[in-house]
This record gives structure tokens, sequence and C-alpha cells, in this order.
């Protein structure tokens, strides 16, 4: 771990939870994800003893927590810790510590509503999970509907031309749905939850939606294949089918009345954990670079001692410390105050996925050939730091969402 | 016209309900094993309620340091109180403000269950809900 922690009233604990996960994330993490990243075929990636082995000790260790309060068998982080934790997790894998971070979905926003049903059947059974038998997924990405589901408080929300794909009716005490989650579901094909973010009252446009925990082992649930894609390879991601699935009345957390509010937060709380995961993503390839740079030698002297590397060595330096600082004080204002000031968590995602990918970039550029082979895990970082630029909202139209507030 | 006529009205009601609460065998205990101390900041009319680590209601100013602020009116305080007004749909309209750690907030949410069953008759008690 290479980096002053500037901030200087962290508790003993805190820097033991911080030690502990690095631990976590270098001997456990970074090592499965490299080699899980080597599997040609995603279907092999979940087919792996490898991939389940890893999931199962992030859940003996409580990863899978985060979120949630330690009334429900959580972690219960206090917000900076939930930062300090993801990116520790960041720093060894991006595609395990999203992973694991959205396995709580349901369970996290049943809990902002705790009935006793939900108490019972989905908080309950989650935090006592600790061999990933309950695997959650945030289901809101459509095939003709991306970023333009993450506009709330803009007036194309309300636009009654724009809807989404996956319908829900109410059948006396069940909830009907029907339609289809695309292919970019993270852990869409290995859960056995969705929170369902689907359209209620189609008149009303995106504004008219609701959110709902769809358990996968109820008739008319069908899931695809797992998406072959640039990075992250070892985060499942597949389409999910709801075909007239009946769902008890008590799942559908939020409706029509305040889903604006509830997209919201889950944007500023999503956002917020994504700029902290890609600070560390940026972090392990500045360091890796750093290491590289002091060791390999060109033109009679280490890289280090070249004026050039050192410039940009400083500059992915900067960068990496401004991520950090950005995403923690979004997160740790975001998850303090509801309702959240969301462009802080767009700001942080943004700015903290560019900054990977910028430093990632970087870090290929300093190693040179071998940058771009499998050798080092720098091009790794590359490819996952360039597909988290569109995953959770392109950065681009994100950036038109948070500037609506400004 | 607001549901508390007054400040020491809305102290009167809502004071018997949190001591009904802190004084509940489960969820009593629950709340001061939580340690967390919250503030209520009410407008219409304006007032402070305090539950404090120690199972103590205050109503009125007091030297603490709130792990968690409510920010609301007294209107909504008495239709969260009968379930009329969900967290979702006073977060969505702006009803409340919430400022402290998320997941203690959520913490708090199943122990409030005493206090929703014994409100109505409370509220019916102190003339503020008819039937």
């Amino acid at each position: 771990m290479s980096y002053t922690e500037l901030n200087m009233d962290l508790t003993r604990e805190q820097k033991t939870m911080k030690e502990e996960t690095h631990r976590f994330s270098k001997e456990v993490l970074r090592p499965a994800s490299l080699e899980l990243d080597k599997l040609h075929d995603p279907e092999d990636v979940i087919k792996s003893p490898l991939f389940w082995d890893t999931m199962k000790k992030g859940y003996e260790l409580g990863y899978h927590t985060v979120f949630i309060p330690d009334t429900w068998g959580g972690l219960g982080l206090d917000p900076l810790e939930v930062h300090i934790v993801l990116e520790e997790l960041g720093w060894g894998s991006a595609d395990f510590a999203i992973g694991l971070g959205v396995a709580c979905f349901p369970a996290f926003f049943a809990s902002m509503v705790p009935n006793e049903r939900l108490i019972e059947d989905i908080i309950k059974p989650f935090g006592r999970n600790t061999d990933a038998s309950i695997i959650g997924c945030w289901g809101i990405t459509e095939p003709e509907h991306g970023t333009d589901t993450l506009v709330p408080g803009t007036p194309e929300f309300s636009d009654p031309k724009i809807r989404g794909q996956v319908s829900a009716r109410l059948d006396g005490d069940e909830w009907v749905i029907e339609g289809q989650k695309s292919a970019w579901v993270s852990n869409g094909t290995i859960s056995t939850h969705s929170l369902v973010y689907l359209n209620i009252d189609p008149s009303m446009g995106m504004k008219g939606g609701g959110i709902c925990i769809v358990p996968h082992n109820l008739p008319g649930v069908r899931k695809g294949r797992p998406l072959d894609k640039m990075g992250q390879r070892a985060l499942n991601q597949g389409e999910i089918f709801f075909d007239k699935v009946r769902v008890p009345k008590d799942y559908m957390l939020v409706d029509q009345e305040s889903y604006e509010a509830m997209l919201d937060v889950t944007l500023a709380t999503a956002n917020a954990g994504m700029g902290a995961i890609f600070t560390g993503v940026a972090r392990a390839a500045y360091e890796e670079a750093l290491n590289y740079s002091k060791t390999r030698i060109q033109g009679g002297k280490p890289l280090f001692e070249h004026q050039l590397i050192k410039h940009k060595l400083f500059n992915m330096f900067m960068k990496v410390e401004a991520a950090r600082a950005l995403s923690r004080s979004a997160i740790v204002y975001n998850l303090n105050n509801t309702p959240p000031l969301t462009r802080y968590s767009i700001a942080s995602k943004v700015f903290c996925t560019n900054t990977a990918f910028e430093v990632a970039s970087d870090a290929v550029q300093i190693f040179g050939g071998i940058g771009v082979s499998k050798e080092y895990p720098v091009e790794k970082f590359f490819r996952d730091a360039r597909a988290a630029m569109i995953e959770d909202g392109a950065n681009d139209s994100l950036m038109i969402t948070g500037a609506h507030s400004l | 016209m607001a549901v508390f006529e007054s400040t020491e009205k809305m102290y009167e009601v809502l004071g018997s309900l949190f001591k009904k609460l802190m004084a509940d065998p489960e969820m009593g205990v629950k709340y001061r094993e939580s340690k967390i101390i919250i503030c209520f900041n009410i407008t219409e009319p304006a007032g402070q309620i305090w539950l404090t680590d120690q199972g103590e209601v205050i109503c009125g100013k007091a030297d603490l340091k709130a792990t968690i602020e409510m920010d609301l009116s007294g209107d909504s305080c008495h239709l969260f109180w009968l379930k009329e007004l969900s967290l979702p749909i006073a977060l969505a309209k702006r009803k409340i403000k919430a400022r402290g750690p998320m997941p203690k907030v959520l913490k708090l949410l199943p122990m409030l269950k005493p206090a929703y069953e014994a409100y109505p008759e409370i509220a019916k008690a102190h003339g503020i809900l008819k039937g």
C-alpha cells in the first residue's frame, strides 16, 4: 500500500479495516481476476471454481454487505468506511468490486422500506448469507435504453414518448412483470434476485416507474448468455427476461409517486461507489508503473531517472490523489444526506473513471511494448477503466444530467 | 391549518409518542444499544425533539451532537407516524431531509414499529385525530 493517508482522523479500526481489505484484495481478488481474465468464453468464468471461491471469500468477509446496516447482518460501515473499502476492492479488481457491491442492491433498497415480508424474505437472508448463494443485481439497463434511464430531474424524464421496456401491472395481490433487461446487467446471469426498475404508468414517461424485487426462481424469469466484453471480464453481465412474472405486491418497493426520487438516490449511491472503485483502479495502475519505472533500465538508467517519465508519474500521482479527494467527499456527503446532491456523485464517477483510463493509459505507455502484453496487469486496468466510462451511465450523458442541476 | 396548534401541543403529543417508544421493552433497548442520537428539527410549529443515546426524550434545544438530524414539518411528522407518508414519498417530495450516515438511518427504521402502532391512539387522545 503505497499512498499516504491524508485523513489524520482515521481511527485505529478504520486503519485496520483498510489494511485487511487491501490484503484480501491483493491476495485474493487481484490474482483471481487476472486468471479469470484469460478465459476466452465468459461462460467459462462463471463455471470456474476460482470465480465461486473468490465470491465466497468475499461473502465470508461481508464485502457483499458494505451498504447494509449491521441490524440486518451487514458491515454497517459509515460513509467514509464505505469509500475506504470500495477503493481497496477496486485496487485489486474492479470486476469483483462491482460484482460484490451490486449484489446487495435488492436487500439494500428493501432495507429503506422494510416491511415484515421483505425483512424475512429478502433482507435477513442476504445479510446472513456467506456462501454467495444469494446474489442481487441492478436491473435497469434495457435494449433500447441505457443512460437515458438515468436522467431524474430533467424534462426528458417526464416525456411520455420515452418509456421503459419492462412493465408492471397490478393484478390482485401480485404485480405482473413483463419485458427484458439488456446484457449489461451486472451479475445478470448469476443473480438470484433482481432489483428491477420498470414502468408502471407509461403516460408519465420514465417518471412513471417503479422499483421491484424479483426473485429469479419465479416462473417466467429467464436469463441470457454472459456478455463477452473487453474489460472487467470477471464481472458477470447478461440479459434477464421477464415473461408475465407474478411478484408479491409487497416486493414493489417504490411506485411512480416516488420513483424519480429513489432513482436519484440510486444514481447518487451507484455513481459515488464507482468513483471510489475507480480511484482504486487508477491507483493500481499508477503503482504498477511507478514500481516498474524504478527497476526497468533504459538508456543506461532506470526509467524513473528519465525526466519525462518522472513528469508523467507525478501527473499520474496528482490525478489519483484528486480522484480520491473528490470521490471521498462525494460519497461522504451523499451517504450522509438525503436527498443527495447527485451532481457530486456524477462528478466523482466521471472524473474517477476518466482518471483511471488516463492513468492506466499512461502506465501502459511507461511499460512500453510489454505494457500491451498480458505479462503485466496494466493492460487489464486499461480495459477495465475503458468499460467504466460507459458503465453505470455513459460519462458524456451523465455530465449533461449533472449539469442540469447546476 | 397546521395539525399541531402550538409547539407545546406538538411536544405533548410527540413527546408521549417517543417516551412510549423508548419504554418499549424490545425497541427501547435496541435503540439505546444503537448509540444513536436523533434530533428532529421541526417547522410549523417550530421546535426540536431529541432522542438521546440514553433513551431520554428532550423536547426543546439540547447541547448534544446529533448522529442523525431530520428536518420536517409538524404535519409531515403527523402523517409519517400515521403511516400516511412513506419515507420514499417524503423524500421524493422533499418533505423530509435527513443528515447522518445512511446505514444508521436505515438501522432506525425497523425500530419505529411500536411508534407506528401507538401513534393513532396517542393522536386521538390528544384530539388531533378523529375516529
